[in-house]
């Protein structure tokens, strides 16, 4: 694009050079009037080539333009559905469906967990105390009745622990099982992923024409700097390693917060 | 002993309430931003607050700084669980009179270590 662009400049260039050949020429001779001849084509070519290269900047900026709007009409779903909705609408409720599904599998984990902690603290107290009677049974301390009544309650307990284990195995293969939302969400956020690079590759081509535009006519643009206010929060750091802003791990907080006499 | 937690997402709010009660505080509210929290906080039974940084509405820091400044609250011990560690948010909290910061995501042990170490001081301090 750019060669495109500035062959209008370099056959300027090229002009510039021979004319002022030819014009050094003409003055050893004492032509004044072929060396202002001279100047005075050399001044055409120039407002030529300028408006040449703003006309081709022009034209490219326009087809930049038409080339996104065109790309942005094709970000229109446009089969089943809404006709109106866009695919940035679609990649917007597509991250809705993310966090509805790691909500959900959330609590369907922690469902799965509460339900399984009782089992567990349940069979770990009977198993105590049938231990505690069991290890009497062991050192010969158990009167005939007591033996008769533990004997009774180890088949209780078997059968107990059965059934617990089966409800513990049940819950945690729902568990593992709700563990498949990490393939679900990953579909969905690759290919909001691969629509928000295609998007910006649109943009940095448009913004790259519109620089080549403003410095051939002169226009200068405030850069606006926005400095995020922490009193917003950032959300959950990404790049953690090349940030030194950022703090890594729970024992880099503590260490700041004892140098500050926490 | 109750303890009031604000988290904008009900899923973390779940998290540390089930390991609140590991720990044996039974007694748990929710708010899930700042803006519902202050006036469970007003309410005047709250004993300990668990808090998050980045809420909608009012947020976590905001919150601090609102119980530091009454004076019925403002001597409720906070404690911040967020996903927000920058330095100069840290400081912050830590300037705001907070008395706890655990970063997410966080171990049940680190929790249990933060909360006993902010009741160790308040004893130390009777």
């Amino acid at each position: 694009m750019s060669k495109v662009l500035g062959s209008g400049l370099v056959e300027f260039e090229n002009l510039v050079k021979d004319g002022a050949v030819d014009l050094l020429n003409h003055l050893e001779v004492g032509d004044f009037s072929g060396a202002i001849k001279i100047i005075q084509e050399l001044s055409e070519a120039r407002h030529n080539s300028f408006y040449n290269e703003v006309g081709c900047l022009t034209r490219s900026l326009h087809d930049a333009i038409r080339d996104f709007q065109i790309d942005s009409m094709d970000l229109v779903i446009g089969e089943g559905g809404n006709d109106s909705a866009t695919k940035i609408t679609d990649a917007s409720d597509r991250l809705n469906y993310v966090i509805e599904t790691t909500s959900a599998a959330a609590n369907k984990t922690m469902d799965m967990v509460d339900s399984s902690v009782p089992v567990a603290s349940e069979l770990q107290s009977q198993a105590r105390a049938l231990r505690k009677d069991w290890g009497r049974l062991i050192q010969r301390d158990l009167t005939p009745q007591e033996f008769r009544d533990l004997y009774k309650r180890i088949d209780v307990f078997l059968s107990y622990a059965d059934e617990s284990a089966t409800t513990l195995h049940s819950n945690l293969n729902t568990i593992l099982l709700e563990q498949g939302y990490q393939d679900l969400t990953g579909q969905v956020i690759t290919r909001v992923n691969d629509l928000i690079r295609d998007v910006e590759e649109k943009l940095v081509h448009l913004v790259a024409v519109a620089g080549r535009v403003d410095s051939i006519s002169g226009m200068e643009h405030q850069e606006s700097e926005a400095e995020h206010d922490d009193t917003r929060g950032h959300g959950p750091s990404i790049n953690k390693q090349n940030n030194p802003e950022v703090l890594n791990s729970q024992d880099e907080v503590d260490d700041l917060l004892s140098s500050l006499g926490f | 002993m109750k303890i009031l937690i604000v988290d904008d997402f009900s899923t973390m709010r779940r998290i540390i309430k089930n390991l609140l009660r590991d720990l044996g505080f039974t007694n748990t509210v929710e708010a899930d931003d700042g803006t519902t929290a202050l006036p469970i906080l007003q309410g005047g039974t709250i004993d300990f607050l668990v808090t998050d940084w980045n809420m909608p509405g009012m947020t976590g820091i905001e919150l601090l700084r609102a119980v530091r400044a009454d004076e019925k609250l403002k001597s409720i011990p906070v404690l911040m669980v967020t996903a927000e560690a920058k330095r100069d948010q840290i400081i912050a909290a830590a300037q705001a009179g907070v008395n706890g910061y655990v970063v997410k995501p966080f171990t049940a042990v680190a929790l249990k270590e933060k909360i006993e170490k902010i009741f160790e001081r308040i004893d130390a301090a009777k």
